[in-house]
């Protein structure tokens, strides 16, 4: 015969039934599934293994490689001069919603709690406007013809340790670094956040009808830092001000004519990239790319810039001593100090 | 409320909120009884297709060859950016070394297609056409270690959540390789040690529209070559069209 749970009770008396409630109650608090499937909060440390060119020094004009762009993004991107961000009104184009993916710094995560639950993630980091608040009581986005704040609006939800979110209402931006590869205002982001020990990998896959053939992914590995050495890094504001006096009040917006920019090609010339990967053509990123340029594709025959900048971050000497390495970017005294340091 | 309707309250939660671990706890501290679940049985994703590299990142050291002495992004020690200085592909040739940029760690950033199936109830099989791999995920040991190479010995684990009272189960897959030997992290000769050790996580996802994508987090770790753990992300979209798979032969050079 099996026991109710009413017999159980009474069965137990006095000081025993406290202990049980006692007990049970604290099972209940230990075992229940949480609302967060894995503390995310604290800081993590850049680690800039993929994409360093981009990330530390800034991609070299005319270099769209891993792009999936339509013609309307190409034209825009190709127009853009590095003149351009000196304008007010255009200083904060490069700092939108997941542009961290690009950066190189690094990120604070903490949680917003309501009544005991997590009603909210919010991470900063190298964004420059603010913090991407996600949001996980359930809200729904906005309407469409809500107002798009430059963080845009991110719910959340998890599937097992990864914390799955979608961003709208994203204003338009440049996106990647430094090349004025554009984002349109209707740009959707599907982002993956999962925490594997102490690595942390967030995946950006972003929509975009206007300026993509097809989802752009990225993915990129952080690590956890207990000591939250990246905290001075965590930027959140674009200041702006007046770069080049002589454009104010003129109406001038710098840029090329379509067809006359001078680093359209710089990528074919200086890395032998064929042109329609340099320009971010979707079918340059799948493997049976690789096979139609078998017997076409030269490398150079040297590295000439950047070559090892992962031990040139911030000019700083790295841990390998008496190395020459070809940085091509250093100035010849700065690169002589640093090769008398080691 | 009384004590004993709190009890009541508070039991009637638990059956409803207490994970299914932690009620077979109780019962005796294990799983239900009869043999275990294979691995494959286990398995709280399912990553078996055809799987592409979508080469969005680093597009000029993954997708072609390039320079030699172009080490950008890897965190090279001394000795690995003289190995990687040294880097002759007609030597390798020569020495029918042709596959060293195609072992494991290397293979996994590459411009590849592969196809994940499950070899027995204990081993995933990935197959690669770049370069016609083919790496064994073995969930059980595999004894004795046999002879290093490119792919080497790869164990392998789930990491499963949920599943209580009929919640979804989700998961993914710690791998570690080691056994390895020496080959190319890049193309271009940018050397791994037999003393690696490639950890990976593999995680899948899958889109409201159906797409499905695989990330797989990794760590390279060399005393040999690095100077630190070379930690990157990779990701790839399940392919339904699975004709354009289309083997090569490892290739030194291009």
């Amino acid at each position: 015969m099996k026991a109710s749970l009413p017999m159980v009770a009474r069965a137990l008396s006095g000081p025993r039934l406290k202990q049980g409630v006692i007990a049970l109650g604290i099972v209940i608090a230990v075992s229940s599934p949480a609302f967060a499937q894995v503390e995310l909060s604290g800081s993590y440390s850049i680690r800039m293994y993929e994409d360093y060119i981009e990330r530390g020094p800034g991609s070299f004009m005319g270099d769209f490689t891993g792009m999936p762009m339509s013609d309307e993004g190409r034209a825009k991107a190709l127009l853009y001069t590095s003149n351009l961000p000196s304008m007010i009104e255009r200083q904060c184009l490069a700092q939108s919603p997941w542009v961290g993916q690009y950066r190189p710094l690094g990120l604070r995560i903490w949680s917003e709690v309501d009544d005991g639950r997590v009603v909210a993630w919010v991470i900063a980091g190298d964004y420059l406007r603010g913090t991407i608040t996600i949001w996980m009581d359930g809200r729904p986005h906005p309407s469409p013809n809500a107002w798009h704040p430059p963080s845009g609006f991110s719910t959340g939800h998890w599937e097992g340790d990864t914390l799955v979110v979608r961003t709208t209402h994203v204003k338009t931006a440049w996106i990647r670094r430094g090349v004025g590869i554009p984002g349109s205002d209707k740009s959707e982001f599907t982002v993956l956040i999962t925490r594997h020990e102490n690595l942390l990998t967030i995946t950006t896959i972003q929509d975009d009808p206007i300026y993509l053939t097809e989802p752009h992914v990225v993915s990129r590995v952080w690590e956890f830092d207990p000591n939250g050495s990246q905290a001075p890094n965590n930027r959140s504001t674009c200041n702006v001000g007046n770069e080049i006096p002589a454009l104010e009040d003129t109406g001038k917006v710098p840029h090329y004519l379509p067809g006359a920019n001078p680093e359209e090609d710089y990528m074919v010339k200086h890395y032998n990239v064929p042109k329609d990967a340099a320009m971010g053509h979707a079918y340059t990123l799948y493997p049976e790319y690789r096979k139609m340029l078998r017997g076409s594709y030269t490398p150079p025959t040297s590295c000439d810039r950047y070559c090892c900048g992962w031990i040139e971050r911030q000019g700083l000497p790295g841990a390998a001593p008496s190395l020459t390495c070809n940085d091509g970017n250093l100035p010849r005294a700065l690169r002589d100090a640093l090769t008398n340091q080691r | 409320m009384s004590a004993a309707r709190a009890f009541v309250v508070l039991a009637i939660a638990c059956l409803v909120l207490c994970p299914a671990g932690v009620r077979a706890q109780r019962r005796g501290g294990g799983p239900p009884a009869g043999p275990p679940a294979s691995p494959r049985a286990a398995a709280p994703i399912d990553l078996t297709g055809q799987w592409v590299a979508i080469i969005s990142e680093d597009w000029r050291w993954r997708m072609i060859t390039p320079p030699k002495g172009d080490i950008v992004s890897i965190p090279l020690n001394l000795q690995g950016q003289q190995t990687a200085e040294a880097w002759d592909p007609a030597k390798d040739e020569a020495a029918g070394e042709q596959c060293k940029a195609y072992g494991a760690p290397g293979l996994m950033r590459g411009p590849i297609r592969m196809r994940i199936s499950w070899a027995d109830d204990n081993t995933l099989k990935v197959e690669t056409d770049y370069g016609m791999q083919t790496r064994l995920l073995q969930f059980a040991s595999a004894g004795t270690s046999p002879a290093r190479s490119w792919q080497g010995t790869t164990s392998a684990q789930w990491l499963i959540k949920g599943g209580g009272r009929g919640s979804q189960r989700y998961g993914s897959l710690k791998t570690i390789t080691t056994n390895l030997r020496p080959g190319y992290l890049r193309k271009n000769g940018v050397p791994y040690s037999e003393r690696a050790v490639f950890t990976e996580f593999w995680d899948m996802h899958t889109l409201p529209n159906g797409d499905r994508y695989l990330v797989n987090t990794n760590v390279v770790e060399d005393p040999v070559y690095l100077q630190l753990p070379f930690e990157t992300a990779i990701h790839y979209r399940l392919e339904r069209d699975t004709s354009r798979w289309d083997p090569t032969p490892c290739d030194a050079r291009f």
